[in-house]
């Protein structure tokens, strides 16, 4: 693993917020990843010397006043997510790819789950099961960002 | 001397093998501290929408490079668009313009007839609301929330509270204004109620939104005069939707044997998701002033005044079937299955 700059971080989390402000229109709206999670996500498993519970929180309120969601809410399963998500961080390197596909889908069906309960809580309906479809193109943004930057997983020697 | 080198050993005891700073825990704990403090703060009192304001006034150089790409694809597609599907449009708006400049004709004279039996009777003229024309420049990014934000804001002189409106009939209500945008949130939102009358026989009532496309008219009884293809149109009462705007259609009716209440379900006849321009309406400067700070209060404000309207003028039994101490709380909007 070669080491990450801070400058790395920052850029990306920015191109993630951007995407997030994109205009989607139509079946984009259901199916588009949440990219900050993501992203925030994968530089926390990844360099947790630069991105700790305290950046997955910034990053959470920024998502929340660019969705205009309650404030705070994007901040809180944000920062509930990323404290399981280092629980294990050490572990990960022993870890096969698709273990670590396994781990980060669980890690984002409870950021889902987290935010629906949420959103209940404030009087919303439950908006079907099309609201899960983040979670597989959040998978695959995961993907491409180990494609970008590297895997988590040890290299294989032999 | 032994004891001098442990003294000076001793600060690297600790283990610097990953330095963290606080432990994820505590800073979890403090974390979801704040952010369910926020929470409380955002929902329950207004001291974060300045804040807000403020961010959003600063993220819209990075909303204009989110939106370019779209943008440039619609010029690109506007710029290649053939000559023969100009001159078609052209021809067909054309019609259309004629068409409505006859039909102004006539609603000049009426009008003017009918400022003339009003001031006859010596009742308030009319008062032609001002609009400002708007575009949608996206929806919503929260799936749970009906909303969409056009491009124009407190720069523009948009205020909470007004009303928005196609050519088709009415979208919904400003309910958040940003220096260069503001929020629409539609008729169909949950939060949202309006003020309708039937067309056809003027009978008054509220349409609550549903969530999902439709609208419903509760506390109407089971035997009410109300047809499947019904024109719901605005009445005015409100003070911030000016009379007689097309709202919605009345597409099913369901009759429960065990409830008192009718179900109606209708559809807005507006098209937000066809075009792009639509019209702010100006609030009417007869009646007081809305608070433009509490967009949660415009919200609740169109009820409170149906109420009070209910109750001081209205004498058709039809309309007053509407449960006064339900409608004042929009919040906890009861069912029609559950009457209090």
């Amino acid at each position: 693993m070669r080491p990450i700059s801070l400058v790395a971080v920052i850029i990306t989390l920015l191109i993630a917020l951007i995407c997030q402000l994109f205009p989607w229109v139509g079946q984009g709206v259901i199916l588009r990843p949440d990219f900050m999670l993501v992203v925030i996500l994968y530089w926390l498993l990844r360099a947790p010397n630069l991105c700790n519970v305290g950046t997955a929180w910034i990053a959470g309120i920024l998502v929340d006043l660019a969705t205009g969601s309650l404030l705070g809410q994007h901040a809180l399963s944000f920062t509930l997510t990323a404290y399981i998500g280092l629980s294990y961080q050490r572990r990960l390197v022993l870890f096969n790819p698709w273990q670590l596909a396994g781990y980060v889908f669980g890690l984002l069906i409870f950021e889902r789950l987290l935010m629906l309960f949420l959103k209940l809580f404030e009087g919303n309906d439950y908006p079907g099961w099309t609201y899960f479809l983040p979670v597989f193109s959040g998978l695959i943004l995961w993907q491409l960002m180990i494609l970008m930057f590297g895997a988590l997983t040890r290299p294989k020697t032999r | 001397m032994l004891k001098g080198v442990h003294q000076k050993l001793e600060p690297q005891q600790t283990p610097a093998f990953f330095v963290r700073g606080a432990s994820p825990f505590s800073r979890m704990v403090f974390f979801c501290a704040l952010s369910i403090t926020m929470m409380a703060i955002d929902a329950r009192l207004n001291y974060l929408s300045q804040i807000r304001q403020g961010f959003i006034a600063a993220l819209h150089p990075l909303e204009m490079v989110a939106n370019a790409p779209s943008n440039w694809v619609r010029d690109i597609n506007r710029y290649f668009s053939v000559h023969n599907q100009l001159v078609q449009e052209n021809y067909a708006l054309k019609q259309q313009a004629f068409e409505h400049r006859v039909r102004l004709q006539r609603l000049s004279t009426i009008e003017a007839e009918n400022t003339h039996l009003r001031s006859l009777l010596n009742g308030d003229i009319p008062i032609q609301p001002k609009a400002i024309l708007g575009e949608i420049s996206h929806t919503g990014r929260d799936p749970f929330s009906l909303v969409v934000v056009v491009n124009r804001g407190s720069q523009h002189n948009v205020k909470a509270g007004q009303a928005v409106a196609d050519s088709k009939g009415v979208i919904g209500q400003i309910t958040r204004v940003f220096p260069f945008s503001s929020e629409v949130t539609l008729i169909t939102d949950k939060e949202l109620s309006i003020p309708i009358q039937i067309e056809r026989n003027q009978l008054r009532a509220i349409a609550f939104g549903e969530g999902n496309n439709t609208l419903d008219i509760p506390y109407l009884p089971a035997n009410v005069d109300i047809k499947v293809g019904d024109k719901l149109v605005t009445s005015g009462i409100d003070g911030i939707y000016p009379a007689g705007l097309a709202v919605a259609k009345v597409t099913k009716i369901l009759q429960n044997p065990e409830s008192p209440f009718a179900k109606i379900i209708s559809t807005p006849v507006a098209e937000v998701s066809n075009h792009l321009q639509l019209l702010i309406l100006e609030l009417p400067q007869a009646k007081e002033s809305v608070p433009t700070t509490k967009p949660v209060e415009v919200k609740n404000k169109p009820v409170i005044e149906k109420k009070s309207a209910d109750t001081s003028a209205d004498t058709s039994s039809n309309s007053s079937a509407q449960p006064s101490s339900q409608t004042a709380t929009p919040k906890n909007k009861a069912k029609p299955n559950a009457p209090n």
